[in-house]
């Protein structure tokens, strides 16, 4: 083939350009240390660093909604620990003073419970940022208020649940409405007598739309002078008539009767009957207790499990897209020297001419 | 055979050798000229002269210049400069656009478009909460931005096509122009001589073919006076000494078209430049631009779908969340007008329809995306049509030759703005009771991310853009690759030619010395003739 020296002119500055080239893409990833800088470098490497960055973005937001839902949780646990903790007291006031006859006494165990009362309410209606926590969905209204007109009080909220997503299609719900956790529900046998031998029974009911069981106490037989008939639907309620019972006094405030010694009778059976719902509650906030127990473990392992899918995501993401610091290098080394001699031969092969050996 | 005999061989002598000393200073001269075909000088024995029965010599002649030239060769270049034109034209629209979609760099949809959902999720774990409200609403605006940003960077790069197409059409234009004009001039130096000697205004005539199959694709024939014919889908662009103007006009979708000689000749240009202009921005405008607007039409529709069944925080109901999609309708009828309206926006496929008539008063609507018949039947004047969610009605009389199109994407982008401004309305909740605490509405939102949709064709969001990125990746890589492969293709040919026409400076070196030494010896015969005139003389 006859060589021109155009074309070893050619040939040199399209292998000088190919090799510069070369370098400047080597040197490019050095710098950003990346081996994918747009998607026709490597389709595939490339949909597939899509995909895992879109999971890990999605994981890093599922991991949000985690500690939203424990912190949450967590808040609720300790309202109704002090719940449960109350509950406590009462039955231990209960048991002190249920016989107790003295009137100084009995004002000063109405009185506490009356407390032990307006700190059940108030902690039913425990704010955590604006939101009400016990009232369902309608987490801008208290969840219990006392209504003067029925002497009771009464749950404005309702069986919302609020999801939240942990995983893909997956929620749970971050709070405990106020019927589950305020209003009790008695678990069989029942018993139909007190311990002094009065007929005494317990009809339930529970409002669907709000989860609310009412409770009504029927103490004695019909038409006796002390028969006794009262309904309490949440611990407020059953505290209040604890309240007034070691007064002689209904929930309206009126004598329970207006014979000094039915009235006494009336009381008794009273502070009796309701030891059975009070322990009952008490149960009840455990096991609401250990329900959020088990959704705080749930989504710890769902944590646990993502943090384990980011890290093995970020590994895939970063051998998809990263570019091998050493490979590279050797790569910039290997170019460079191909560069060099390429300089090299250029300077001899251009130089030489037959003109320089005619004299 | 006289003494003066010995001058005129020793004159032939002196004048070839001169004659060859020029054509290496050519040679020397234009070892840079591209283009540039090396000559030699051809020498050949003069006629030989008889004298008493013997046939002696008389000298030298130069017989021509040779212009070492191959037809083959420069034939193969041409289809390769248009086979290079066409991929270099590919690979830098391609790579422009590659850039938009350039996820490597988080460049794209892919990060607006989670994070928009993740704000559905934050919003979830506080539906009344304020800060995730005006959180989402910025989110929101955030996509629509990066959206119509994208769109917007595509656009560009198409009117930039269409730039490019009227500049190589003028640049097309003044080089057939030039070879016209050296075609003339070619038949007039070579006019009545049997070799083809217009060696200089041929290299010119190459160079310019060479340029001018870079742009556009053509065949070419040379007639026997030297003449070019030069023919651009299938039209004449040069013959003989005139030349047609390529002319570019606006068509209906709002590309240019080539036209030469007053015929549109667009379909036929599939090379060079201009071929790979043409073909690019049809791919952009079906793939990357059709694409990114169904995508972002799936999201309206979806979002306000749901969004419409939920409950804002002031218990309003029905609200979009996105703005609607809207129609938009092309009119190609004489005398009447026709409006589109959605009646059912979950019935709409997004594909774009065409609206004709026939002669016996029928209207058929075609899926411009698949061509099948939607729907057909007799036209009643001023009766609506309606089909896949869609109601037209036309005014005025219609004709046979009357066409219509519907599209819900066009204007996709340039309506993409979020609806709500008042973050109340966002609705979080399912239903007005369970305010403010509900979020399940928001829950079937972020479902949204994971579902698959049918107007997408059973993909979800995040993995149909996947496929616009890599569709774009793949053309772009494809694009690089072959001009690569175009170019070292084209390379090699060039060395190819150069190894045959080109100078080589060491070459004409020798020969410089070569006819230095042949001119010499030439004036030395001169002289030497001379003193033996002068013996004579002496005599």
């Amino acid at each position: 083939m006859r060589i021109t020296s155009f074309m070893i002119f050619n040939q040199l500055t399209r292998s000088l350009q190919r090799n510069m080239e070369d370098f400047a893409k080597l040197n490019s990833q050095l710098a950003s240390g990346k081996r994918i800088e747009k998607p026709s470098d490597d389709v595939i490497g490339m949909m597939r660093s899509l995909d895992y960055r879109l999971s890990i973005n999605n994981t890093e937001q599922y991991k949000r909604n985690i500690e939203e839902a424990n912190f949450h949780l967590q808040f609720t646990d300790k309202v109704l620990g002090s719940v449960s903790d109350s509950l406590l007291k009462l039955k231990e006031l209960l048991s002190m003073g249920g016989n107790d006859q003295t009137d100084e006494n009995r004002s000063f165990y109405s009185n506490q419970a009356a407390e032990w009362r307006d700190f059940l309410l108030e902690l039913s209606n425990t704010k955590l940022r604006d939101r009400y926590i016990f009232s369902g969905y309608k987490t801008d209204q208290v969840a219990f208020s006392y209504n003067s007109s029925t002497c009771h009080y009464d749950y404005n909220g309702d069986l919302g649940k609020i999801q939240i997503p942990f995983d893909t299609g997956a929620t749970l719900p971050s709070n405990i409405q106020g019927s589950e956790a305020f209003s009790l529900t008695l678990k069989g046998p029942l018993p139909t007598e007190l311990p002094d031998g009065t007929p005494l029974n317990y009809t339930q009911t529970t409002d669907s739309s709000t989860g609310v069981t009412t409770i009504t106490v029927e103490i004695g037989n019909a038409g006796d002078p002390d028969y006794d008939t009262f309904s309490v639907s949440n611990l407020m309620d059953v505290t209040n008539v604890l309240s007034y019972a070691w007064q002689y006094k209904d929930i309206d405030g009126s004598d329970l009767h207006s014979d000094a010694a039915i009235r006494e009778e009336m009381a008794a059976h009273r502070l009796m009957a309701l030891s059975i719902p009070l322990d009952d509650a008490g149960n009840q906030v455990l096991q609401v207790q250990a329900e959020i127990g088990t959704r705080q473990v749930h989504l710890n392992d769902q944590k646990t499990r993502l943090d384990n899918t980011a890290l093995n995501l970020k590994n895939a993401l970063s051998k998809t897209e990263d570019a091998d610091m050493e490979e590279t290098t050797t790569e910039i080394l290997k170019t460079d020297t191909a560069l060099q001699a390429l300089r090299e031969s250029a300077s001899r092969l251009i130089s030489q001419s037959l003109l320089d050996f005619l004299k | 055979m006289s003494l003066f005999g010995l001058f005129d061989i020793a004159k032939s002598a002196i004048f070839a050798s001169q004659t060859a000393l020029t054509v290496t200073s050519q040679n020397i001269a234009n070892v840079n000229t591209p283009g540039f075909t090396r000559r030699e000088a051809l020498f050949a024995v003069a006629a030989p002269v008889a004298l008493s029965g013997n046939l002696l010599g008389n000298g030298v002649t130069i017989t021509g210049i040779k212009r070492y030239y191959d037809q083959f060769i420069q034939t193969q270049l041409l289809g390769q400069y248009e086979n290079y034109g066409r991929s270099s034209a590919l690979n830098q629209t391609l790579s422009q656009i590659e850039q938009i979609f350039n996820e490597a760099k988080n460049i794209g949809l892919a990060v607006p478009l989670t994070d928009f959902f993740n704000a559905w999720q934050e919003l979830a774990t506080n539906p009344e909460g304020f800060v995730q409200r005006s959180d989402l609403l910025q989110k929101a605006n955030s996509l629509v931005l990066a959206a119509k940003q994208m769109e917007r960077g595509i656009t560009d790069n198409l009117e930039s096509v269409s730039d490019s197409i009227d500049n190589i059409a003028e640049r097309v234009n003044a080089i057939a122009s030039e070879i016209a004009a050296i075609n003339g001039k070619i038949v007039q130096v070579e006019a009545g001589s049997q070799v083809q000697n217009a060696n200089d205004l041929r290299d010119q005539r190459d160079v310019l073919m060479n340029e001018l199959a870079t742009l556009v694709d053509f065949s070419s024939y040379e007639d026997e006076n030297g003449s070019m014919t030069i023919m651009a889908g299938m039209r004449n662009l040069v013959s003989g000494e005139t030349s047609n103007s390529l002319s570019t006009r606006t068509n209906e979708e709002g590309d240019k078209d080539l036209y030469l000689d007053g015929i549109n000749i667009t379909g036929n240009i599939k090379k060079g430049q201009l071929g790979g202009l043409i073909s690019v921005r049809d791919t952009i405008r079906t793939n990357s631009l059709n694409g990114l607007r169904r995508l972002i039409a799936s999201l309206i529709q979806e979002i306000n779908a749901l969004h419409r069944s939920g409950y804002g925080l002031d218990g309003t109901t029905d609200n979009d969340f996105f703005a609607p999609l809207q129609l938009s309708t092309r009119d190609f009828s004489s005398g009447a007008d026709m409006t589109a309206t959605i009646t059912d926006s979950s019935q709409l496929t997004l594909d774009e329809y065409s609206i004709q008539f026939d002669a016996s008063g029928n209207y058929f609507v075609y899926n411009k995306q698949n061509g099948t018949l939607v729907t057909s039947g007799a036209y009643v004047s001023g009766s609506p049509i309606s089909f896949d969610g869609i109601e037209i009605s036309i005014t005025g009389t219609v004709t046979s030759t009357d066409k219509f199109t519907v599209s819900p994407l066009t204007d996709v982008m340039r309506n993409f703005q979020v609806a709500i401004s008042d973050q109340q309305k966002i609705a979080a909740a399912s239903s007005n009771a369970a305010l403010p605490g509900d979020n399940s509405n928001a829950l079937r939102i972020v479902q949204l991310y994971q579902n698959s949709i049918a107007n997408l064709g059973g993909a979800t969001l995040s993995s149909y853009y996947g496929g616009l990125v890599s569709t774009i990746g793949s053309m772009s890589r494809a694009a690089s690759d072959s001009l690569t492969f175009d170019d070292n293709l084209l390379s090699e040919l060039n060395t190819k030619r150069e190894s045959l026409s080109g100078v080589s400076l060491d070459e004409e070196a020798a020969n410089l010395i070569r006819f230095q030494r042949s001119y010499q010896a030439g004036a030395k015969m001169i002289q030497i003739t001379d003193e033996l005139l002068q013996t004579l003389l002496d005599l």
